[in-house]
């Protein structure tokens, strides 16, 4: 707590100084990106704070005056770990921390958020919601959140594609801004990819709110694809809250072995871009459908 | 996966030959999209060190390397049928344009359909760094390394930081500029750049003069103070700027380490310690006195130089091992167009890519006409960084705009080749395939690096058709291209 407290205490103190007679603007340097210059202005005028989760950890060199320049550069270039982050005194830069509870906060909204109806709507998807009835219990129950409700079951039989070769399936899993930041990118690559390789068969696509990997066992044995391909947002760490994974199996079904299931991991702009990733998933799709075997058969 | 890999230096003084087997492994965890890569490099086989067969003092004996070849691919108990890869590098004074296509010619059975002839003194130093070891040591210690590899007719210069190249230079300075009888002080040749040193000397020997140790040592002194300056400093006296081969080196880091290789480097490090005309004689040139005096010049300015890997061998191990490189394993590749050898770069985008495809097809289409019109190659690849976002509507554009400023060419017949650095050619190829039918032959690659200038070879799908052996010559003199 006590670390909280002064962190209040200088973020108050900062917000007085621009409030208070500060007309002048205060100049920050961001250090190695790009050496831009931000201008925060005063907050009254309606001008906004820089926001510090833009800037790159990987770049961010803070140490002043590191002896080995060249390996401080490159080894911060390997990770987005918090690692040479420099210090005042005994505690981390208020920098440091500010951005460390920026990031945690990011990866809460990341679990917490909803994917919005909009983004559903815009994505053409039909929607679905899992037995879970809110995000409590999404997160409380995984066993609620592998089952289609009674109503969506209903919507499924109504709505959905019968014996497609592809189903793809959105789910919002623990990361919703993975779903709506990768999504528009990887589901059109996606498609474009499996038209070109002449796979034509594909299922409407469906979202699932509160939806878990496993969900689409229940999917499967109510249509009945060839494949099913979920796309679902990961659990958000603090070096990322943007990353999606991709889990596709032949003939999905209630009692399938976790074994049967393939999956890529890591889709986001600092792993594998999503566009290529569709484009990478509709070759395995491929030879799925041709080899009728998924998860570590295939391999 | 295992490949073989064999290179081949045909140097001012010598020709060998190393044969190292590369293993490519996926190394991204397991659930990710894999990544090929070099993972193990070892020398299988060193040839013995021959000197370079030669008519008069440039000519390269074709005919007598390739039986060179042929007898250690005997001793090796290697056919070039089991050869999938590696590069002919031939370097210093013999880097000359005849001499490349001789040989070309001359081992086209023998060096596989992958092995290709190649020149040029910014890539011999890059070779040469690579295989003494100085690249790994400048990654290992976290210091930036310069090797100096001192050839026969030309010394050169490659700067390290963490493992990359970052600089490099030649200045024409070897241990062969001048040459002796064996065991003799009876002058038989001396090159263009060793007149240069003379006359700095204020000497004005000629062959078949007679000379002694005293005039001998300080005139290799004057050579190994230009070698030295131009590696560690910007200033050159007069007769190393006259020397220099390239630019001078940018001295824009600090370099903290030095190491030597190349024939003359093994005298440097061994406290060769010069006693009589005959002595120094012993291979017929000037090489040994040349390392002796490398030694005296670098202690005097209190330089300890690092320990290589390899010497004399650094170039022809850089050029087996380390001149091939694995592309991006998400690919998208016409299986029929390849190989492909000698493909001149074109990088249409000096900076980011444009954003609106008829600005992309513009750009495209000029520096492709700039490339034929000038008659100095049939394909050429177009290589850029890639979309500064990779979303699917940027490279849709791209896409547009490449086929639409690549259409003159595709009309021809001609494969379209895009090397891309960021992750995206699966996505671009298919793209590209997409907007330009099934016949359109595309070979779309990523995770390599290549600029305005190279020249590209491109082998054949790997490891399940995911990725390709690439390899990127980067040329100084465009003249030396083969």
């Amino acid at each position: 707590m006590a670390m909280e407290d002064t962190i209040k205490l200088i973020v108050e103190q900062v917000l007085a100084e621009i409030n208070n007679g500060h007309k002048k603007p205060v100049e920050i340097e961001v250090q190695n990106s790009g050496n831009r210059t931000v201008n925060t202005g005063d907050t009254d005028s309606g001008k906004i704070l820089p926001d510090i989760t833009e800037v790159d950890l990987k770049q961010q060199l803070n140490v002043p005056n590191p002896l080995n320049s060249g390996f401080y550069r490159d080894m911060k270039r390997t990770t987005p770990a918090r690692i040479g982050v420099w210090r005042s005194g005994t505690r981390p830069l208020t920098d440091t921390i500010l951005r460390f509870r920026a990031d945690h906060a990011t990866a809460q909204d990341a679990v917490l958020n909803d994917v919005s109806d909009e983004f559903v709507e815009k994505m053409n998807l039909i929607k679905l919601e899992s037995a879970c009835s809110n995000k409590d219990e999404f997160l409380t129950r995984p066993d609620l959140g592998r089952k289609l409700s009674a109503e969506s079951l209903e919507l499924l039989r109504k709505q959905g594609t019968k014996e497609s070769d592809v189903q793809i399936i959105v789910v919002d899993g623990l990361s919703s801004t993975a779903v709506e930041t990768n999504v528009p990118d990887i589901y059109p690559a996606l498609m474009q990819g499996l038209a070109a390789l002449n796979i034509k068969n594909t299922g409407s696509p469906l979202f699932v709110k509160y939806g878990r990997v496993a969900i689409m066992d229940d999917i499967g044995e109510e249509l009945k694809p060839k494949v099913a391909v979920i796309l679902v947002g990961e659990r958000p760490g603090l070096g990322t809250a943007e990353s999606l994974s991709a889990y596709l199996a032949y003939n999905p079904r209630h009692g399938m072995l976790e074994s049967e299931r393939t999956v890529f991991s890591n889709i986001h702009k600092g792993g594998t871009p999503a566009a290529e990733a569709g484009a990478h998933l509709a070759g395995i799709i491929k030879t799925v459908l041709e080899k009728k075997v998924s998860g570590v058969a295939l391999s | 996966m295992i490949i073989i890999s064999v290179g081949i230096d045909i140097g001012t003084t010598t020709t060998q030959l190393v044969i190292s087997r590369l293993t490519i492994k996926n190394t991204a965890p397991g659930s990710s999209i894999p990544r090929m890569e070099i993972t193990g490099k070892e020398v299988l086989y060193r040839s013995e060190i021959y000197f370079t067969p030669l008519f008069g003092h440039e000519i390269v004996d074709s005919e007598a390397i390739a039986a060179i070849v042929a007898k250690e691919y005997g001793k090796a108990a290697l056919t070039p049928d089991k050869i999938d890869t590696g590069a002919v590098i031939i370097t210093g004074e013999t880097a000359k344009k005849e001499n490349a296509k001789k040989i070309a010619e001359s081992m086209a059975g023998l060096a596989g359909d992958f092995v290709v002839a190649t020149a040029g003194v910014n890539l011999e130093s890059v070779l040469a760094g690579k295989g003494s070891g100085a690249a790994a040591y400048s990654k290992q210690r976290h210091r930036v390394t310069v090797n100096i590899d001192i050839g026969g007719g030309t010394s050169n210069i490659a700067v390290f930081e963490e493992g990359r190249v970052i600089d490099t230079a030649c200045i024409n300075i070897g241990g062969h500029l001048l040459e002796f009888e064996r065991n003799g002080d009876k002058i038989t040749y001396i090159s263009e750049p060793a007149r240069a040193v003379l006359r700095t000397c204020a000497l004005s020997w000629q062959a078949g003069d007679r000379v002694d140790l005293e005039e001998l040592k300080k005139i290799a002194l004057v050579m190994a103070e230009c070698v030295v300056e131009s590696a560690t400093s910007g200033n050159y006296s007069e007769l190393a700027q006259e020397l220099m081969m390239t630019p001078a080196l940018t001295m824009d880091y600090h370099v903290q380490e030095i190491m030597l290789s190349g024939g003359v480097a093994d005298f440097v490090y061994d406290g060769f310690t010069p006693i009589s005309v005959a002595q120094v004689t012993r291979y017929g040139d000037i090489g040994p006195l040349l390392g002796w005096a490398v030694n005296q010049v670098l202690s005097s300015r209190g330089i300890v130089p690092e320990r290589p890997g390899e010497t004399i061998r650094a170039t022809v191990i850089g050029a087996g091992t380390h001149s091939v490189n694995i592309s991006g394993s998400t690919i998208t590749v016409s299986e029929t167009a390849l190989p492909m050898r000698n493909i001149t770069v074109v990088s249409p985008f000096s900076g980011e890519i444009p954003e609106r495809p008829e600005e992309i097809a513009v750009r495209v289409q000029h520096a492709v006409q700039r490339v034929i019109n000038d008659g100095s190659s049939e394909t050429v690849a177009l290589a850029m960084e890639g979309p500064r976002m990779i979303t699917f509507n940027a490279i849709q554009n791209l896409a547009t705009g490449l086929a639409g400023g690549m259409a003159e060419f595709i009309a021809k017949d001609k494969p379209l080749i895009v090397v891309l650095f960021k992750d995206c050619a699966k996505v671009l190829g298919q793209t590209l395939q997409l907007k330009l039918g099934e016949d359109v032959d595309i070979v779309c690659i990523d995770q390599v690096e290549a600029g305005e200038g190279d020249y590209i070879d491109i082998g054949k799908p790997i490891m399940g058709g995911r990725v390709v052996p690439v390899v990127v010559k980067t040329l100084v003199f465009a003249n030396n291209g083969v």
